[in-house]
């Protein structure tokens, strides 16, 4: 082979390499679930609404056995993310469709409202500042957000209901809690991380593999930007 | 002592039977054909692993199938040994046959590079590039975590993602690490070094480094699976509770295992058995030395790392508890057997780490070994004290308060034989007529870098230091110091200095120096700042930080990306010069005295036309008394003489 040839081959293989390489990074390590911004309305500044729902393990994407939250978007369609942006020094209105069932959780703390507004939530219209887990359907998931000081924990569903969500995206027809909350998104700039902490990773030790380390089911950002 | 006096070889490349040339090509075994039957074997122990288990209520609750998964592999792998035709010599001896001899050539074709070679200097070069791969790839994945760790609020990765390629850096480069001097330079250099024509178990050989290419692969394949969250060392409940990335983990180290149990065997055996007449134990090179000490200490310590392996794939696949605590295992039984197996593994990087540097070091002093018997008494006492210290790793992890002393002591204790090995090192140099050739540059830098690792270390082993400082940046630093910057400045200093041996080509000092100085600055002004993040506090394996330590890590990722630049100048030069320029080398371009140097370049097939005698030691410099180191066409007489 010539040495102009061995020149080509050394080069068409480097470019090889780098394609790659480009490729493992941006077409699976960069990937991740969409990102729903949450706009103010022009009268309202400084408030923001979102909304979600928490899905139990109901078949949908590559994990179908993995519980999930699903943000809505502006044009009303649920994604499966859990991945959101809101502005800084905003008043963040959450409106969240609890669908899955619930059960004691291990460590009571967790039941406590802590960081929303009053330290309360509404569920279907009633004001709640400590879940007892113990009592009633339980404690489904929660959303915690530490660097803001939220923690939210969300009443279960009776797993027995007949209307019971078999098929994410759910929809209110089929039995769920309404809970609605208010938090500060703050006056810092950052990617917030949240986290339910209720073991809730079905078939794994313990409850806290699969979906509970993974973005897009109980793990997400609270994006808070200018 | 045994020694193959034949002409030939002997060792077979197994052949087929009659058919077409087709055939017998595919028959023979080449990577093709392995690449086929391990595709097969994949999808057919995959399959049958949803057969038996796609029922368990763990595998429908959870829809990750642990024994579909690792019946997938364990098919894998047999299929690939089987296309590989590594089965061919044993089922030709189980119905009777002979395997038949090899092929002779005088030059070697690339194609030889892909198969299943018993030659022990294509196994040699098969390792070498392996083992860059390895160490490049996970470079890369360094980068990735660098990138990542620019900011501590904006962030490149998901927090999933970055443990990910954390994991898979850290055990991509501890599974490379232990084989990078071993699988190139031991298997290249050993049988030249003593005498012999070949490697006492040449099958053995080709085999574990074949156990490498399918490791790398299953490691590599846990990023698309959702990677292990467990890191490298894998602590249970963690390493349970994964997804089938930590299958991949538990698998390919596994393999990874079983490629250092087959080279250490093998080392151990040609060492001892294969050495030529008059090559005494006083003679033997340092680095057969330090192969045989850390093949020792292989066999002694790998083969719990891979009972450990066993019981997590139990608990995994089949629903046994042993490293379960709440149901009657224990989380300790694998911090034991892991550490009981890594700690040793640490020293088995360094071992060879200086007798690499210990075995270059006096060709560019000019000046023999100092204290040749310390650095061989060194080496023996690192590899036996390396047993006795596995449990500092387990002081922050409530293990007994009482053992705690113990294993400080013995810890600190081992300080002693490294130190040997540091001095032996001073003591070659010191007066001697230094050539600074890029070789030389790596060897002195070795000494620099693990000055800073070597001492921290001894902090390390502290409790109460420990106790304050475990699980941060400073651990991070100290390790990094001690194995790249020992052991991987070896490894590129003795790639400058075998590259002629090794491919015929001498290569450029002048880019070499740059490779080296780039490397050197960079190195260290990556891992030196980390000393003092982990001191501040900033915790290992965590995505986020204090926003206060943003100025440190921006200064480390900036030299991260110049470390990374340097290593690519090398690989882009390196490849340049072996495939495109090939600067011809002279014979002996270093004027060593080394047997390994006297045969020639290029090496001949055998090595030796007959076996050598060896008549002084490879260290005679200075020493205008010296004869040759060996008698290369020995008459019959004086082989029974020294005999």
């Amino acid at each position: 082979m010539s040495k102009g040839a061995r020149a080509g081959l050394v080069i068409v293989a480097f470019a090889a390499a780098i394609g790659i390489i480009l490729f493992g990074v941006f077409g699976y390590l960069r990937t991740s679930p969409p990102v729903v911004s949450a706009v103010p309305a022009a009268t309202q500044p400084n408030t923001v609404n979102v909304t979600m729902q928490v899905d139990g393990a109901v078949g949908v994407g590559p994990h179908p056995t993995w519980v999930g939250y699903w943000i809505q978007g502006a044009n009303g369609q649920y994604k499966q993310t859990t991945l959101f942006k809101v502005p800084v020094n905003t008043y963040v209105h959450v409106k969240l469709y609890e669908y899955d069932s619930g059960g004691p959780i291990r460590n009571p703390y967790w039941g406590k409202e802590i960081g929303t507004a009053g330290n309360v939530i509404i569920v279907n219209g009633q004001p709640v500042s400590l879940v007892n887990s113990y009592a009633g359907n339980g404690v489904a998931h929660n959303f915690d957000v530490p660097g803001l000081g939220v923690n939210v924990a969300l009443p279960g569903v009776n797993g027995n209901a007949k209307n019971f969500c078999n098929v994410g995206p759910c929809n209110p027809s089929e039995a769920h809690n309404l809970i609605q909350f208010t938090f500060y998104s703050g006056k810092i700039v950052h990617n917030y991380r949240w986290q339910c902490f209720v073991p809730c990773g079905l078939g794994y030790l313990t409850g806290n593999g699969g979906p509970m380390t993974s973005i897009g089911y109980m793990a997400g950002f609270v994006q808070v930007v200018k | 002592m045994a020694i193959d006096m034949s002409q030939s070889t002997g060792v077979g490349q197994s052949g087929g039977a009659g058919g077409s040339t087709a055939v017998k090509w595919f028959a023979r075994g080449n990577i093709v054909s392995a690449t086929v039957l391990g595709a097969g074997g994949w999808f057919f122990g995959h399959w049958w692993g949803n057969v038996i288990a796609g029922q368990y209520t763990s595998v429908q609750n959870s829809g990750t199938n642990d024994v579909s998964w690792l019946l997938g592999a364990i098919f894998a792998t047999v299929a690939w040994f089987i296309g590989l035709g590594a089965l061919n010599h044993p089922i030709a001896k189980l119905w009777g046959g002979e395997a038949p001899l090899p092929e002779k050539k005088e030059k070697y074709s690339i194609w030889e590079y892909f198969s299943y070679s018993t030659d022990h200097k294509v196994v040699g070069i098969q390792y070498l590039f392996a083992m860059l791969m390895y160490f490049f790839v996970a470079g890369l994945l360094a980068l990735g975590i660098r990138t990542e760790l620019l900011s501590p609020t904006y962030h490149i990765w998901g927090p999933d993602t970055y443990i990910e390629i954390v994991g898979e850096h850290g055990t991509m480069m501890m599974m490379m690490m232990t084989s990078v001097i071993m699988g190139p330079f031991g298997n290249f250099l050993v049988p030249l070094m003593i005498g012999s024509k070949k490697m006492a178990f040449p099958r053995l050989e080709a085999v574990s480094f074949w156990f490498t290419v399918p490791a790398f692969f299953f490691l590599l394949s846990a990023l698309w699976q959702g990677g292990f969250q467990s890191g490298w060392t894998g602590y249970a409940p963690l390493s349970i509770q994964g997804g089938v990335g930590q299958d991949a983990y538990l698998f390919s180290f596994a393999l990874m295992a079983m490629s250092m149990l087959a080279a250490s065997t093998n080392m151990v055996a040609t060492i001892i058995n294969y050495r030529a007449p008059g090559m005494r134990w006083s003679r033997l090179s340092v680095l057969a030395w330090g192969m045989i000490t850390t093949a020792f200490t292989m066999i002694l310590s790998v083969p719990v790392l891979i009972d450990g392996l066993y019981v997590m794939g139990m608990d995994r696949a089949v629903q046994t508890s042993m490293l379960y605590g709440q149901h009657g295992g224990s989380p300790f039984l694998w911090e034991n057997l892991f550490w009981f197996f890594g700690h040793p593994e640490v020293y088995l990087l360094a071992l060879p780490g200086f007798a690499m540097t210990t075995e270059i070091l006096p060709v560019f002093a000019r000046k023999p070994i100092f204290a040749f018997k310390t650095s061989v008494a060194g080496m023996i006492g690192v590899a036996t004290l390396s047993f006795f210290v596995w449990q500092h790793h387990l002081f922050n992890s409530g293990m007994n308060p009482d053992m705690r002393p113990l294993f400080m002591l013995s810890t600190e204790l081992i300080s002693i034989p490294t130190g040997f090995l540091y001095l032996v090192g001073m003591g070659t140099v010191w007066r001697g007529r230094l050539r600074f050739n890029v070789p030389m540059l790596f060897m002195l830098s070795v000494f620099f870098n693990f000055l800073w690792g070597g001492i921290t270390g001894v902090y390390n082993s502290d409790v109460p230091v420990d106790a304050l400082i475990h699980g941060s940046f400073f651990v991070m630093a100290h390790f990094h110091f001690t194995i790249m910057g020992q052991l991987m400045f070896a490894v590129f200093g003795a790639i400058y200095y075998y590259t002629p041996l090794f491919f015929g080509i001498k290569l450029s000092e002048k880019l070499g120096k740059i490779h080296f100085w780039t490397m050197f600055i960079f190195f260290n002004s990556t891992f030196l700042p980390l000393f003092i993040v982990g001191w501040l506090g900033q915790p290992r394996r965590v995505f986020e930080y204090a926003a206060r330590l943003q100025t440190l890590n921006q200064w480390v990722s900036i030299s991260a990306y110049g470390l990374g630049l340097s290593l690519a100048f090398f690989v882009v030069t390196f490849v340049w010069q072996l495939v495109v320029s090939r600067p011809k080398s002279e014979q002996n371009p270093w004027d060593s005295r080394g047997l390994e140097w006297l045969v020639g370049i290029p090496v001949p097939k055998d090595n030796f036309e007959q076996i050598p005698v060896v008549l002084s030691s490879p260290y005679e410099y200075g020493n205008p008394n010296a004869g040759p180191m060996a008698d290369l066409a020995p008459s019959i007489s004086s082989v029974g003489s020294d005999a």
